[in-house]
Formats: C-alpha cells, sequence, structure tokens
C-alpha cells in the first residue's frame, strides 16, 4: 500500500469515528432539552437555587439560546474537557470523571483480559478436541451468558467474600498488588457474560476454520496437529474474533455502573448510577460522552487492526 | 533435498509408487454401515502417470487419499494401500506424518481454498520442507528455485506476497511447486485443473507432466474428464459407484473402450474434431456404492444389461488391451 493510500485510509476512519461521535453528542445534549416541563428543573432537580444561580446554569446550558446555538457553546466547552460542574458536588465534570478513571480503567482493562484469555482458551480447547469438552464449554457457556453482573457480583460476594473471606468485599485498595487484589471480584463479576460470549463465539469461529480446506491440506502435507492449530486455525479465525472482542471489551464500560456500586468502588461506573438517582445531570452528560468516546476509541483501533491481520481486508480498498 | 529421507529404504528397489489391493472403506458400523469403497485395486508405477477417472461420487478422491491415510472420520478401510514400501493403512500417526512430509504429497482441486490466505506464499511453499526439520534459508531458497520452474516470475517476490494476489492459474502452480518441494515419488493430483479456466488448464497440465517426467515421480492423475486422462496418462482407470470397472492404457481406453460405462463417458463428452453430434449424456444419475444394485452397479444404467448382470458383482477379465469388469465387453468394442 503506498503511503497516500495509508492516509486517505486513515483519515476517512478518522471521520467515521468524529462523526459517530458529534452524532451521539447531539443525543446527549438534546436528552437535556427533552425533559418535561423546564430544563432548568431537570438540571437542579429541586434544588433551592437563587435567581442568579439559575441565569447562570441556564446561560451555561445554552438555554437561553436555540438548540443549535446552543449545543455549539456546550460541545465546545466539552471540547475543551469543560464538562460543566456537577450540581451535587461543586466540583468541575471533568474533574470527577478523571479522578475516578484509573479505577474504572483497570476494572474494564483486568475483566477484558480474563475475559478474553479464558474466553479464546475455552473456545479454542473445545473447537479442538469436539466431544465431551465441546458439549462441556457450551453449558458453561451459556450458564455464563445468561449471569447478569449484578447476579454474578451476589454469588461472588457471598462465597469468596463473605464465605471463605479470600477477598475483600468493597474498596479499590492502593498500590498496584492490592488493587489487582480488590478488583479481583468485581472483574469476574464483570467478565462473566463476556466471558460466556466469546467461548461461544470463539468456538464457533475455530470450529469454522478447522472445517477449512487449507487445514487439510497442511495435514496433508505432515504439518503436526499443534502447528497446524497455531498457524491455520488460530490465525486464521483472529480477524472475525478481533472485531468481537473490540465490541465486548467496549460493552464492559457499561457493566461498570453496576459492578462499581455493588462492590462499593469509587469509580465512573458507580459515579453515573449516584449521579442518575441524585438527577446531576451534568454528570450524567459527562459520562455519557465519555463513554462514547471510549467505545468510539476502541472499535476504532480493532478496525485499524484489521488489515495487518487479515490481507484480504485492504485498506480503503485500494491495498492491492 | 532426497537425502534427508530414512536410510535403508533403497535395499527394497523398485517398488511401486503407490500400490492399492482390495481397498474397501466403510462408514459406520452395524445395519447403517454405508460401503463407500470396494474392491479397490491399483497401481502406479515409478515415473509412471495413472488416470483415475469417474463422476462426482465414484469414490475416485476418496481412493487418491487413502493413499496418504486420509481416511473420513468414523470410516473404517480394508484391503492393503502401500506407497514406496510404507504400509499406509497400518501406519500410526508418526509413521503416516513421515510419509506425507517425504514420500507423497497431494495437489488439490481448488488452490484458492487449499492454500491459507492469511499467510504469505513462501510460508505456504517451506512449509512441508520446514515440517520435516529443514533449516529455513534452505527451504526458502528451494522454494525459490521450484517457483522459476513452475513458471512464476519474481520468485524473490511472489514468495513474499499473499494467495489473493495471485490468479487461480499462477496459485496452482504454487500448489504444485509446494507439493513438489518435499521431492515426493508419489504424486497425488485431485482434479487439479477443474477449479480452472480452459486455457489455463491445458498450462497447468502441461506443467504437471513435465515436471513429473523430469524427476520421475508417479503420478496418480484424479480427474473426471476421461479425454484428458486418456491423452496424457500412461494408464487409465475408470470407476464407478466406488468400484474399479476397467483398466486400459490411455490411448487404447480411447478408441476401444471395454466398458459401456467407459464408452457411454466417451460418448458423453463433446469432441473437438469430426462432426458436430449431438451430446449423448449417460442416461440414469450416478450411483454411489451405497445405492447402486446388486450386481454391477452399472446395470440400471446400462443398455447390454440383461439378468446375469444382476447375479454377482462381475470379475476382471482381458478383453483386448483393458482389464474389465464386465461380462459382455465384445459387445462394447468387438
Amino acid at each position: 500500500m503506498t503511503a497516500r493510500a495509508l492516509a486517505a485510509w486513515l483519515g476517512k476512519r478518522a471521520l467515521g469515528a468524529v462523526l459517530t461521535i458529534v452524532l451521539a453528542s447531539v443525543l446527549i445534549y438534546g436528552a437535556l432539552r427533552l425533559v418535561p416541563g423546564d430544563p432548568v428543573l431537570a438540571l437542579t432537580a429541586g434544588r433551592r437555587l437563587t435567581p442568579d444561580q439559575i441565569e447562570a446554569v441556564r446561560h451555561r446550558y445554552g438555554l437561553d439560546q436555540g438548540f443549535v446555538r446552543g449545543y455549539l457553546s456546550w460541545a465546545g466547552d466539552a471540547l475543551r474537557l469543560d464538562l460543566g460542574t456537577s450540581l451535587n458536588y461543586q466540583t468541575g465534570v471533568s474533574t470527577l470523571i478523571s479522578g475516578r478513571l484509573g479505577v474504572s480503567g483497570l476494572l474494564i482493562a483486568y475483566s477484558a483480559v480474563l475475559a478474553v484469555l479464558f474466553g479464546s482458551v475455552v473456545a479454542l480447547v473445545s473447537a479442538v478436541r469436539g466431544g465431551l469438552a465441546d458439549r462441556a464449554a457450551t453449558v458453561l457457556a451459556s450458564v455464563t451468558t445468561a449471569t447478569p453482573p449484578f447476579v454474578a457480583a451476589i454469588v461472588l460476594l457471598s462465597v469468596f467474600s463473605v464465605g471463605l473471606g479470600w477477598f475483600p468485599a468493597t474498596g479499590a485498595g492502593t498500590g498496584l498488588a492490592d488493587r489487582l487484589w480488590h478488583l479481583t471480584l468485581p472483574a469476574v463479576a464483570m467478565a462473566t457474560a463476556t466471558f460466556g460470549v466469546l467461548a461461544r463465539v470463539g468456538n464457533a469461529a475455530f470450529a469454522e476454520e478447522l472445517r477449512r480446506e487449507h487445514v487439510e491440506v497442511a495435514r496433508s502435507r505432515g504439518v503436526g496437529g499443534a502447528a497446524v492449530v497455531r498457524r491455520h486455525v488460530v490465525r486464521n479465525a483472529l480477524a472475525p474474533l478481533l472485531t468481537v472482542i473490540g465490541l465486548l471489551v467496549a460493552g464492559l464500560f457499561v457493566a461498570t455502573a453496576i459492578v462499581e456500586t455493588a462492590f462499593g468502588l469509587d469509580g465512573v461506573g458507580s459515579l453515573l448510577v449516584s449521579s442518575v438517582s441524585r438527577r446531576d445531570f451534568p454528570v450524567v452528560q459527562g459520562v455519557g460522552l465519555v463513554a462514547v468516546v471510549l467505545f468510539v476509541a476502541v472499535n476504532t483501533l480493532t478496525d485499524l487492526a484489521l488489515p495487518f491481520i487479515d490481507p484480504r481486508v485492504t485498506v480503503g480498498g485500494l491495498g492491492r | 533435498m532426497l537425502d534427508d529421507k530414512p536410510a535403508g529404504e533403497e535395499a527394497t528397489t523398485r517398488r511401486d509408487a503407490l500400490d492399492v489391493a482390495r481397498l474397501g472403506l466403510t462408514l459406520g458400523a452395524g445395519d447403517g454401515a454405508v460401503p463407500l469403497l470396494a474392491d479397490v485395486t491399483l497401481r502406479v508405477g515409478r515415473g509412471e502417470t495413472v488416470g483415475l477417472v469417474g463422476e462426482s461420487g465414484s469414490g475416485k478422491s476418496l481412493t487418491a487419499r487413502a493413499a496418504l491415510g486420509m481416511v473420513p472420520r468414523g470410516a473404517r478401510a480394508t484391503g492393503r494401500v502401500t506407497v514406496s514400501g510404507v504400509d499406509v493403512l497400518a501406519a500410526g500417526r508418526r509413521a503416516l506424518r513421515d510419509l506425507r512430509r517425504t514420500r507423497a504429497s497431494m495437489v488439490f482441486q481448488d488452490p484458492r481454498a487449499s492454500i491459507n490466505p492469511v499467510r504469505r506464499v513462501g510460508d505456504y511453499l517451506t512449509e512441508g520442507l520446514r515440517a520435516r526439520g529443514t533449516p529455513a534459508g534452505a527451504a526458502a531458497e528451494r522454494a525459490r528455485e521450484l517457483l522459476g520452474q513452475v513458471g512464476i516470475a519474481d520468485p524473490a517476490g511472489a514468495m513474499r506476497r499473499f494467495p489473493h494476489q495471485f490468479s487461480g492459474g499462477m496459485l496452482q502452480r504454487v500448489m504444485i511447486a509446494g507439493a513438489l518441494s518435499t521431492e515426493p515419488e508419489l504424486l497425488l493430483a485431485d482434479e487439479p485443473t477443474t477449479a480452472l479456466d480452459v486455457t489455463t488448464q491445458a498450462e497447468v497440465v502441461a506443467l504437471l507432466k513435465e515436471m513429473q517426467r523430469a524427476r520421475g515421480t508417479g503420478m496418480l492423475f484424479v480427474t473426471h474428464d476421461l479425454d484428458l486422462a486418456a491423452a496424457i496418462c500412461d494408464r487409465v482407470y475408470v470407476m464407478y459407484a466406488g468400484r474399479i470397472v476397467e483398466e486400459a492404457p490411455g490411448r487404447a481406453l480411447f478408441t476401444a473402450p471395454a466398458h459401456p460405462y467407459t464408452r457411454a463417458l466417451l460418448e458423453a463428452s463433446p469432441s473437438a474434431h469430426g462432426d458436430r453430434v449431438a451430446i449423448k449424456a449417460v442416461a440414469g444419475r450416478p450411483r454411489a456404492l451405497a445405492e447402486s444394485p446388486s450386481g454391477c452397479s452399472f446395470r440400471d444404467r446400462c443398455p447390454l444389461a440383461d439378468d446375469r448382470c444382476a447375479e454377482a458383482v462381475p470379475a476382471h477379465r482381458t478383453h483386448r488391451a483393458s482389464a474389465v469388469a464386465c461380462l459382455r465387453p465384445e459387445l462394447v468394442s468387438p
């Protein structure tokens, strides 16, 4: 591929990502205007404010202007990482979120690693072995897929924290080792359903590649069993799996809301839950925006990786 | 490259490249058992080109695959398959792997499906050699050499490209080079030209013949094209419903087919020469062994069949240049 084609392709991807974010931000901003009654009442949620403060809020959210101008000034502030002020904490929303992003980020990464690692191993072993291993994996995948994070959280808490006392029930800990120890149960709770989906999808992907003719051809050439699996099955299933993994990992962000609340973790997810219940609209908007940006970022990164994994995926159709 | 074959084998000289004796293949067991092949006996001498011809479902690919010990899952094989002295059906996994790495290779029908699309062509070419422990550098050197021999321009560049960057014909050349990389004594070509367009077919067949002749490799050429087989093969076996029904030298088969099925096949193929006549399709549809009638499998489609054909599977008899499994070959070619 030429440098120009690569640049054009990258530009196209970036444009797509930006458009998605813009569209989502319009919806997030518009939600405020869709609230029945005076948006200011929704924003202030019954708190007693002086007329000056109300005017400030009105101005801050562009409610004294039309929708387009209001959106533009709100989005302009957001671009400068100014997401407004929390009505509840009276601090900047950006500060609130960035202070909690560390815990949530680590939690998402931890559970992503767990889900991807165990999901792919179970998928591969069940696809290659077949028979009893395959059936056992199918049952395991069905059960875990059907287990929502809050159920997993309750079970894990009662067994490993309350019952066996191996892991702490609340808090995020200090220092990396302690933090990982604290985050283990929440990460497992979040990873459970993702693991199940991945074990299933991965099993199907590996089984499909195993049936391919080039796999039989490799065997006909006396290539060893492990090498066939590594070179012709895993390598080929990587591209379809990566797309699914990207979506699932991005989806983990949503699960933090429930799991962080259940385990008493002070992260972005629990911030979202408490802000919703306190009708802290600026925070909800801010978290929503961050979630969209992260989701788009993860998916764009997986898209960018695809041509390097599967040479048939050409860069912007100009790859040849 | 020949020197990394196990020593001590050359003592038993002049073995056939492939010797199949009374090969039978049955899927499943008990009442539900489905017979796939029965009594298949064929031989490919060293340096000989032997054709195996039949309609789809006749069992020709199964027979070729059995030579590599590739028996369908759940199938039971009887009889004996020997590839340059190695008993394939009795071989363990290790011995089978050695056989595939050193003595026999296969060129498959569809190069697009047979070569891993996400790996580079060089990777495919060296895989066979690397599997038996040839160092990467030597294997790559050998692969470049072979690419040149099969007529690929810029072998070094081709090694770095991916399969989708080649045309079907070029990719089939790559597969031939890959199959020959291990210097096998037996080359199994399973419909190697069926997936290619007509002009490319001729080139690929010519290349296969040339490479085979130059190396003295025995070749089993599996095809549904009787004309092609008769033209390029020293001997041809015709298969119908899991059995060999006729064996004859290539030319003789063309001029004097002894089995009604062989004649029907010849009449079914359009001729590029002579008068234009209507193509006569073989009446009825091809049978698999499991659904074929008692006695001669072909009798329900055969214009010459009578009650005697139902009694038993006809034994092979000599008629002119053919060994034919028919009771009345003199009615087919007097």
